[in-house]
Order: structure tokens, then C-alpha cells, then sequence
């Protein structure tokens, strides 16, 4: 018999008391924990997003921001156009180190003529692109050729088949990118000589021919020359190219960043609430369970236990079903997020990715510590005016 | 041993109200001796037994153990005082209902420091024993029956092979023949161990051999004497 022994045993012998400390450490860390992990999650993913474009500045036509950015992160196809000769103008300006046209298309929801129900499709410029160039160099000769693409992690070769269908045309899957959990996955990267091919050939190959407008792109990579301001260049292509916006790499995502700060906002106020309530209520368990206890601590008093020891045991119980209960939620959510990852994705129209390990370890460290400290606190102010009081008066009904 | 020199413990009713449970009250007691305290109910005694155990702080007055004024050592001390010196048998059900019998006699132990454990162990064996609960060593309190949980208080009470022993109307919820049983593991413990008993009872005090009688009433001792 030891105290360890006994604190044991009444964490383990009083069920209803114990539960309810258990639920309230429980929700106390997997609500932050759960909220932080998914807001660090969409974060990450949108960092990903952000540098696996790889430029300075995205320029795309004006009003589309919302739809490409809707596009890069989830996946879902989006067609917006602007004149060509956009490229030639930004290229001029002062300041520009490079720039690369993109198109943006979509194979057909449900068609025969395409593999997959729906697919963004992002053609590239392979004589001025400096996005996919570095990380194609990576895989082999760093070029795509004539009906090759390049995938999304999600992007694969239908059973049975040796290509993928898009309008009629098969092509062939050269590599597949990185895991990026954003709509970059589901993305299907091919150059533009192959995107006119296939537009070419459609009006025979397949149901609806693919149009690809002449002489217009969807989007602008950009990249500064060193020193540059990008915001003077936000300033100065709003100043000489009309019909297009720029968007700048922190501000890229802006709607969807807004959004996720709009969130937060509205989660930090539950969140405060959720937590003021949990350490009321288990404040609320402790000053009871004391009360009910006061006998028996008294009686621990009178066999000879200094006020610390019983201050202390009261203590070691919170802190044992904190740390229980907080582990089991932190468990819960990352469960959940494993598990239930792509409803999360399509709940909060959002990227997800896992934080890095190391932000991983810290966001648990203080899921337990926010549960482990509520509940300490919650359970400090019964357990001194307890361990005060007179053996005596303790045991007194 | 125990000396109480101008005791008085008032305790609070309310925010105005208040009542003397001991006035003024001076007391000697001597090693080894077997103390009976009897009075009515509010006369004081089950107070007067709390303030010679240092469980509750006189208002007024001051008790000595062996000269030291209880009240003038840090809790501590005083603490590890209640848990070498003194062993304890209240009138409530005291045991501890998630401990087991072994371990509830095991309890006063824990706040020992670093003691042999195995010897310890044996030793709470061997007081079950001697109440006749060697069969219940690893019974809940919920499975014994009023006499047999205040038998186990006794062996714990008697766990750190106390000088004094506290016992608080021990056998008022009990059966007559379950009152004699306990009366006489006082006595024997008393008789053997050579332990100074100091007991609350009822008016109707049992007939112990060679005990201090001390009767109360409205908080002063009215009647001292030797059976």
C-alpha cells in the first residue's frame, strides 16, 4: 500500500466521479487540439499549394480569383481566359524575371471519352516554365513529351488500361507529384502542344469537342527579379494591364485564408466557452467530491496524513484522469482526422494536410497541458480549503 | 503524559451564534492508564477527545504531550504525532470504502516514511488475525457487516503499534455481544501492549477493570474516578 496505490484506486473505484472528470479533460484537449489541428492542417495544405506554384505572383482575368483559387485547392475545374498578348505586356514591365501562360481545363463530368469524372486540367508553357521544370528534372529527363502528363498523388491509370482517356485522346502517365492533400492531387499537368492536340482531335475522338480559345491563356506565373516588391508589382500591372488581377504569393488564397480566419474567430469564442464551462463543471465535480469525501480525507488527516499529502493526493487524481482523459481525446481526433480525412476536406472545402511531426508533437504536448492545467486548476481550489480544514471539523457531518 | 491546561473550544453556529462545547477545563492523563469519558450527548466528550488528539484546535487554553504544547508544531510534526503516538477508532464507518480490509489497515503506514513493507504486511495479517478477519483480507468495506468493519478500524488503529488509542463511542451502532467483543479487544489490547486508551461512550459505560472514569456535562469533567 503506498500513496500511488491509493490514488489509484480512487480514480479507478468511484466511476461516476471519475467519468465525469475524465469527459470534461477529454473535451477540454480534443476540442483545441482537434480545432487547431484542422486549422494548422488547412494552413499547411495551403502553404503547399502555395509553394508548389512556385512564383512570385499568380495573374489571372479579372473577377476569376475566386474560381482558380477554388480550383488549385480543391480540385474542382475552373475555366477563366484572358488575351495572350497579357504575357508579353507583364513580360516588359520592369522588375519581371520571368513569366509562363497557363491553361486552365476540364475533362467532362461522366463523358465516355474521359477516364475521370472530372479532372482539372493545367497545360504549361515547358519553354518558359520554371514550376514543374525543377521538379520534372527530378524524375528522369525533365521534360514531358507529346500525349504525356504529369499527375496529382490522386491521379492514376484506369484497371485494365495502359493510358488515361481525356476527350478521346489516351495519354500517358509519366509521374505522379507529390502527396499534397489540396486539388493540385487531382490535377493533371500536361504541356500546351498536347492540350491543342487533344483539343484538336477531339472534334472527332469525342462527345463534346474541347475549345480551346485561340490566342488566350487562364493564368500568368510570375517571377521577380531580386529586390523587387511584389506589391509594386501588384500596384504597376494594375496600373498597365487592364482586365487581369494579380495576386501575390502571401495574399494568394486571400478568400480562402479570409475564410479560414473567419473560422478561427468563431472557434476561439466556442472554443473559450467550451473550455470556461468544462473547467466550471469539473471545478463543480471537484467541490462536490470533496464534500462528499470530507470525512474520509478527515480521516486520512487523523491517521496521521499532512494537509500536502491530502493536498497532494486530491491533486495526483485530477492530474491522473486529466492526463487520461486528455490522451483518449487527443487519440479521438487524430483518429477522426485519419480516418474521416477526405469528409473533413469536402466539410470545410478546405486543403488538410497533417502538421509536420514536430508541430504535430507540439500541438499534443499542449492539447495535454491546456486539459492537464483545467483540470489542475478546476481541482486546486477544493483540494486546499479541504486539506485545510481541521481533522475534526472534516469529520464532522 | 497528555496534560490540558484551561481548555476551551467554542465553535461557531452561525454568523452570531456560537456554543461552548468545553469550558475551562484542566486534565491530566498518565501513561497507561484506560480512560472512560461518559456524559450525555453534548456534554462535551466526543470535543474533549478531538482536542487531546490534536484534531481540533482549542479556542482557548493549551494541550500538552509530554510537556510540548500540540498546537505550537508545524502540521507536519504534528501530523507524524497523530501517526507514531496515537492510533485512531471513530464512531463512524472510517474506513476507506475503495480500499480493501488489508489495505485499509494498511493505510496510517503510508504516511510513514520508507517502511519495510513485508514486515508491515505481516503485522496487519496478524492484527486481522487477532479481530477474527483473517478470512476478509481482500474484502471491500461494502461486504462486512458494522462489527466486523469496526473490528478491521481497530486493527488499523493498532497498525503502527500506537502509545495511545482514541476510540470515539466505538460500539454505539453495535450488538450488545459485538460491544463485549470490542470492549474486550480494548481491554486486551490495554492489558498486553501495555497502550494508554482514552474512550468516548455512551452513558451506559461498560464495566471495564481498572479504568479512569471521567464523567462530563455542559463541558466541564463532573465526576472523576477509578473503577
Amino acid at each position: 500500500m503506498n500513496l500511488a496505490r491509493l490514488v489509484y484506486r480512487n480514480v479507478t473505484r468511484n466511476g461516476f466521479r471519475s467519468g465525469v472528470v475524465f469527459f470534461s479533460a477529454l473535451l477540454l484537449a480534443a476540442v483545441p487540439f482537434g480545432v487547431t489541428l484542422i486549422t494548422e492542417g488547412g494552413r499547411a495544405g495551403l502553404q503547399v499549394v502555395l509553394s508548389r506554384l512556385g512564383a512570385d505572383l499568380l495573374i489571372v482575368p479579372e473577377g476569376a480569383e475566386i474560381k482558380v483559387e477554388t480550383a488549385l485547392l480543391m480540385g474542382k475545374p475552373a475555366q477563366a481566359w484572358m488575351p495572350r498578348q497579357n504575357l508579353a505586356k507583364i513580360r516588359r514591365l520592369p522588375g519581371v524575371a520571368q513569366v509562363s501562360p497557363q491553361l486552365h481545363l476540364a475533362t467532362l463530368a461522366g463523358a465516355p471519352c474521359c477516364s475521370a469524372p472530372e479532372m482539372f486540367i493545367v497545360a504549361y508553357d515547358p519553354a518558359t516554365d520554371f514550376t514543374l521544370r525543377p521538379w520534372l528534372g527530378q524524375q528522369g529527363d525533365g521534360v514531358l513529351g507529346l500525349d504525356e502528363v504529369l499527375g496529382g498523388s490522386q491521379v492514376s491509370v484506369p484497371k485494365e488500361k495502359a493510358n488515361i482517356l481525356v476527350y478521346g485522346s489516351p495519354v500517358r502517365l509519366k509521374a505522379n507529384l507529390a502527396r499534397s492533400d489540396t486539388g493540385l492531387d487531382q490535377t493533371l499537368f500536361m504541356t500546351f502542344q498536347t492540350a491543342y492536340e487533344i483539343a484538336r482531335m477531339s472534334s472527332t475522338r469525342a462527345a463534346q469537342e474541347l475549345v480551346v480559345p485561340t490566342n488566350q491563356i487562364s493564368a500568368i506565373l510570375l517571377k521577380l527579379q531580386p529586390g523587387v516588391a511584389p506589391k509594386d508589382m501588384v500596384a504597376r500591372i494594375g496600373r498597365e494591364v487592364s482586365g487581369v488581377t494579380a495576386l501575390q504569393s502571401p495574399e494568394l488564397l486571400r478568400g480562402t485564408r479570409r475564410e479560414l480566419t473567419g473560422l478561427l474567430r468563431i472557434i476561439f469564442v466556442a472554443l473559450s466557452l467550451a473550455w470556461l464551462l468544462s473547467v466550471a463543471v469539473t471545478g463543480l465535480v471537484f467541490s462536490l467530491a470533496a464534500h462528499e469525501r470530507r470525512r474520509e480525507l478527515g480521516v486520512l488527516r487523523a491517521l496521521g496524513s499532512p494537509r500536502r499529502v491530502v493536498f497532494g493526493l486530491l491533486l495526483a487524481e485530477a492530474v491522473v484522469l486529466a492526463l487520461a482523459g486528455a490522451a483518449s481525446g487527443i487519440a479521438l481526433c487524430l483518429a477522426i482526422a485519419f480516418w474521416f480525412h477526405k469528409a473533413i476536406v469536402f466539410v470545410l472545402e478546405m486543403p488538410f494536410l497533417f502538421p509536420p511531426p514536430a508541430l504535430l508533437a507540439a500541438l499534443i504536448a499542449g492539447g495535454l497541458l491546456v486539459a492537464l492545467l483545467s483540470v489542475g486548476l478546476a481541482a486546486l481550489v477544493p483540494a486546499w480549503r479541504i486539506s485545510r480544514m481541521e481533522p475534526a471539523s472534516a469529520m464532522r457531518e | 503524559m497528555f496534560d490540558l491546561k484551561q481548555v476551551t473550544k467554542i465553535y461557531p453556529l452561525d454568523g452570531t451564534r456560537r456554543v461552548t462545547a468545553v469550558r475551562e477545563l484542566s486534565l491530566s492523563l498518565k501513561r497507561g492508564e484506560f480512560v472512560v469519558i461518559t456524559g450525555r450527548s453534548g456534554s462535551g466528550k466526543t470535543t474533549l477527545l478531538n482536542l487531546i488528539a490534536g484534531l481540533t484546535r482549542p479556542t482557548a487554553g493549551r494541550v500538552e504531550l509530554d510537556g510540548v504544547d500540540l498546537w505550537t508544531l508545524p502540521d507536519r510534526e504534528q501530523s507524524a504525532l497523530r501517526n507514531w503516538k496515537m492510533g485512531f477508532v471513530f464512531q463512524f464507518p472510517s474506513l476507506l470504502p475503495s480500499l480493501t480490509t488489508l489495505e485499509n489497515v494498511l493505510l496510517p503506514v503510508i504516511f510513514r516514511p520508507a517502511p519495510d513493507r513485508n514486515e508491515v504486511t505481516d503485522q496487519a495479517v496478524k492484527l486481522l488475525e487477532m479481530v477474527g478477519l483473517a478470512d476478509k483480507l481482500n474484502a471491500l468495506p461494502r461486504q462486512l457487516s458494522a462489527g466486523q468493519q469496526q473490528r478491521v478500524v481497530i486493527a488499523r488503529s493498532l497498525i503502527n503499534e500506537p502509545e495511545i488509542l482514541m476510540a470515539d463511542e466505538p460500539t454505539s451502532n453495535l450488538d450488545n455481544q459485538t460491544e463485549r467483543e470490542i470492549i474486550a479487544t480494548f481491554e486486551k489490547t490495554h492489558s498486553l501492549r501495555g497502550v494508554t486508551v482514552v474512550m468516548v461512550t455512551h452513558s451506559r459505560y461498560p464495566a471495564i477493570r481498572k479504568a479512569r472514569a471521567l464523567e462530563m456535562a455542559e463541558g466541564r469533567i463532573v465526576n472523576d474516578s477509578r473503577s
